[in-house]
This record gives C-alpha cells, sequence and structure tokens, in this order.
C-alpha cells in the first residue's frame, strides 16, 4: 500500500500542474497516530503533504458533495462507488471530477491496534506487517488481523470507476462469507434482536459523527433537526437514539458502500454498520442490487419492475 | 381491568384504500373499531418516520394501505 | 423494523382499490387479530412517565 504514494503524488502534481484541476484531495499524516487527515491541494507544493498508508479509512467521497470546481481525488474502491452514487444522485458531474484510482488492500482498524497498549506513539508498515510503538510497547504484527471489520468481507476492493490507477488491481476476496454478520443477527429471535440492539447503542451519545463521516449523509437539514414537526427529541433518550440509527441507516437503504465511515468515526465504538448491512443485504437478496457499481443502472429503490418482489404486500 | 384494544393507526390513501373505508362505510360493513386512520395524499407521501412516529406515540401497529 | 427486534406482525402493508370495501374490511380484521395476538407494544414507545404499563392500566 505504502509504495503507492509515488505515483500518487506523480500524477496528482501532472493534473494540477496540466490544470485539469482545480484541487486534488488525498490525505496527509494527521498529529496521533493512525488518524490521516483529509488534504485539499491547491499547488504542486501542497502535494507533497500527501500520504498513502492503512490508515486512510476516511471516505473522501463525503467532500465531493455539491462541489463546482474540477476535482481530483483519491479513492479507493468504496470510495469510488461513493463517487458514482453521487453522480447518480447528482451531486458531482463526472465531467469535473480526475479520479484517481487506488487498489485497496483493507484500512487498519486503529480500535484493534489501540486495544494493544495504552498509548501508541508510532504505527509504521512495511508489506504485510505493521509494525506498532508505545508505551513498553514494540510489536510487528500481521496486516490481515488488524483490518476493519467492513474490509475483511469487502468484495470490491478495486475502484469501478477511474481516470488512472496507481496500481494493478488487487485480488478480490472470493472465500469469505460476506454476510455471516447480518445472519447471525437474523437468526434471533424478537426479544433476542431488541436487547441486542439495546447493548449496542446503550453508549450512544448523539454526536452525530456518523452522519458527518457519511458520504451520502448529505440532506441540507436532518430529520434530527427537523423541528416543524420535531421528529423525536434531541436527548439520549433510548427511544430517540433508536429512532435517530434506525432512520438514518433507512435513508442508506440501496445507497450503502459498506465503506465502514461511520463505524471509524464514532468516538464510543458503536459498529452502527449492523443496520446498513441488513438493509444491504435486502437489496442484494431482493433486487440483486449492490451500490455504486454502474452509472447506467438506476437504484431499486427509485425505479419499478414489473417482477419487483411483492410477497410482503397482502 | 376491561379486555385491552389495541390501537392501530392506518396509513391510507386518499384515491385507494381511503376510498375503500368510504365505501364500506357507504354499504354498513362492519370492520373493527381499533383502527384510527390518517389520510395521506398517496402511498408515496408515506416516510418511515412516519410509523416510527405513530409506534413512539403509542400506537400497537401500524396499517400502511394504497 | 423486524431485524432490529419490532415484531414483523405489528407492520402492516396492503393494496386495496377504491372499489374493494369487502377487501378492506378483510384486511383490517385481519391488521386487528394480528396486533390484538401481539398485545401491547412496548417497543419503540417513548416512555411518558417512570413505568408506561401503570399509566396504560390507569388509562385502561
Amino acid at each position: 500500500m505504502i509504495d503507492y504514494i509515488d505515483k500518487i503524488k506523480q500524477i496528482s502534481k501532472q493534473i494540477l500542474t496540466d490544470c485539469r484541476v482545480d484541487m486534488v484531495i488525498g490525505f496527509r499524516q494527521g498529529t496521533v497516530p493512525m488518524m490521516n487527515e483529509p488534504c485539499f491541494a491547491k499547488t504542486v507544493d501542497d502535494v507533497d503533504a500527501f500520504v498513502w498508508d492503512s490508515h486512510c479509512g476516511i471516505n473522501l467521497a463525503n467532500y465531493l458533495t455539491g462541489r463546482k470546481e474540477k476535482i481530483g481525488i483519491i479513492a479507493k474502491g468504496c470510495d469510488t462507488r461513493n463517487i458514482v452514487t453521487h453522480i447518480i444522485e447528482n451531486k458531482i458531474d463526472r465531467d469535473r471530477l480526475y479520479i484517481i484510482g487506488v487498489p485497496c488492500r483493507g484500512m487498519v482498524d486503529r480500535r484493534k491496534v489501540n486495544a494493544l497498549c495504552d498509548s501508541i506513539y508510532e504505527v509504521t508498515e512495511q508489506g504485510d506487517t505493521v509494525k506498532v510503538t508505545g508505551e513498553n510497547l514494540d510489536r510487528q504484527l500481521a496486516r490481515a488481523d488488524l483490518l476493519q471489520e467492513n474490509c475483511t468481507t469487502c468484495v470490491h476492493p478495486n475502484p469501478v470507476i477511474y481516470d488512472e490507477l496507481v496500481a494493478d488491481e488487487v485480488e478480490v476476496h472470493t472465500d469469505v462469507d460476506r454476510w455471516a454478520d447480518v445472519k447471525k443477527i437474523e437468526a434471533m429471535g424478537s426479544d433476542e434482536k431488541w436487547s441486542y440492539f439495546d447493548d449496542l447503542l446503550k453508549e450512544c451519545i448523539r454526536c452525530y459523527a456518523c452522519r458527518n463521516a457519511c458520504p451520502l449523509c448529505y440532506c441540507p437539514t436532518c430529520f434530527v433537526d427537523e423541528s416543524k414537526p420535531q421528529w423525536m427529541g434531541k436527548g439520549q433518550d433510548e427511544t430517540d437514539v433508536r429512532t435517530f440509527h434506525f432512520l438514518r441507516a433507512y435513508h442508506c437503504a440501496g445507497r450503502c458502500t459498506d465503506c465502514g465511515a461511520c463505524a471509524r468515526a464514532c468516538p464510543v465504538g458503536i459498529d452502527m454498520r449492523v443496520f446498513t448491512r441488513k438493509l444491504e443485504k435486502d437489496c442484494f437478496d431482493l433486487y440483486g442490487w449492490e451500490a455504486g457499481l454502474t452509472l447506467d443502472v438506476r437504484p431499486p429503490l427509485d425505479t419499478y419492475q414489473a417482477d419487483d418482489p411483492e410477497e410482503f404486500i397482502k | 381491568m376491561s379486555e385491552w384494544k389495541p390501537k392501530i393507526v392506518a396509513f391510507l390513501c386518499n384515491w385507494c384504500s381511503y376510498g375503500a373505508a368510504d365505501l364500506a362505510g357507504v354499504s354498513r360493513m362492519e370492520y373493527p373499531p381499533h383502527i384510527r386512520v390518517i389520510r395521506i395524499p398517496c402511498t408515496g407521501r408515506m416516510d418511515p418516520k412516519f410509523a416510527l412516529a405513530a409506534l413512539r406515540e403509542g400506537a400497537d401497529g401500524v396499517w400502511v394501505s394504497g | 423494523m423486524a431485524h432490529m427486534g419490532v415484531e414483523s406482525e405489528r407492520i402492516h402493508l396492503s393494496w386495496v382499490s377504491s372499489a374493494e370495501s369487502t377487501k378492506f374490511v378483510r384486511v383490517a380484521k385481519e391488521v386487528t387479530e394480528a396486533v390484538r395476538a401481539l398485545g401491547p407494544n412496548r417497543r419503540f414507545v417513548k416512555s411518558q412517565g417512570p413505568d408506561r404499563s401503570l399509566n396504560d392500566e390507569k388509562a385502561a
């Protein structure tokens, strides 16, 4: 992964020099380890700050909504799928974009690393190993063991739409059960499900970091902020918390690419993907639909087909 | 305590089920009295948050009909 | 919603044309019976007091 950076910089500088784009969106080193932050490079010199490693999990498609400039964007598989969704939803023009596709080998879950010791000083990587240095800690770990949950079952690591690829496409998992996590919950009884989600959301502080990190959540006024009528309370009442997560997931039905940005952004470590995952699976099972794979087909929830499933209607 | 009566919120499309409900009334047909009808201009007006709002306010069931 | 633990029999969807009053009556009965079988809804209800079940009993 880290060897991509030279090529990324080279392409970015080239398109800025040629005035193909007004800026390039990429990542730069964050202030703490494993927290790379988005970087908007407007000049060739800005590009030198770019980095690429296993901590670039933020979905950069989030920064494209409604932009009018010409933009170069460095995009992983999931990012490109969200870019496709943005184009389909008229949030950005394809012509304005120069997509630098990055075949992705998965991103490291910083929580798994943070669990190793209290303070991490540095995390570096070399090929398939990650070297973690921290308080009384100096360890080499396998990258594969530290991946984000969504990356372990990802079947679209390669960009689906791009102007240029920085490396050859990576091998796609074929031996994983993509829906194992959803099936586990589906197998539960009604009461069990209820208490499972009770436990899951107990920690939620309603900071809306998941909403802000999500490229799909671009509504000018979110339903939680509406006051006429006010659909739900603003506090930490468990019904309100549940309503928020539930409706947010609903708004992502048929659009979510399981990029994991929401779970990654959560300060209390809730994996709210369990909500969106179910809808993702339903879309796949009912309509054979996976979000953001093509520009040519309208999503199932805004079209009608005579053979749409309707067994649930009386 | 008397027998428990369910509260059901029915979201009925103006042109379809609401008409059917009207016809049922005009024809003096009998149907359970536990249904509270909300007329919506079309089932397309329905939103998941309406169903949730109904449950949140204490409805025991939600029925959407187009 | 069933995925989140709300009983699936609480939520119903049907298509009834404006001429189908008999179907309307039939579905209305089915829905009522299905919900009655489940009993009072305790999930997704925004609590209005320390113990809602007490309020229900008073109301009844």
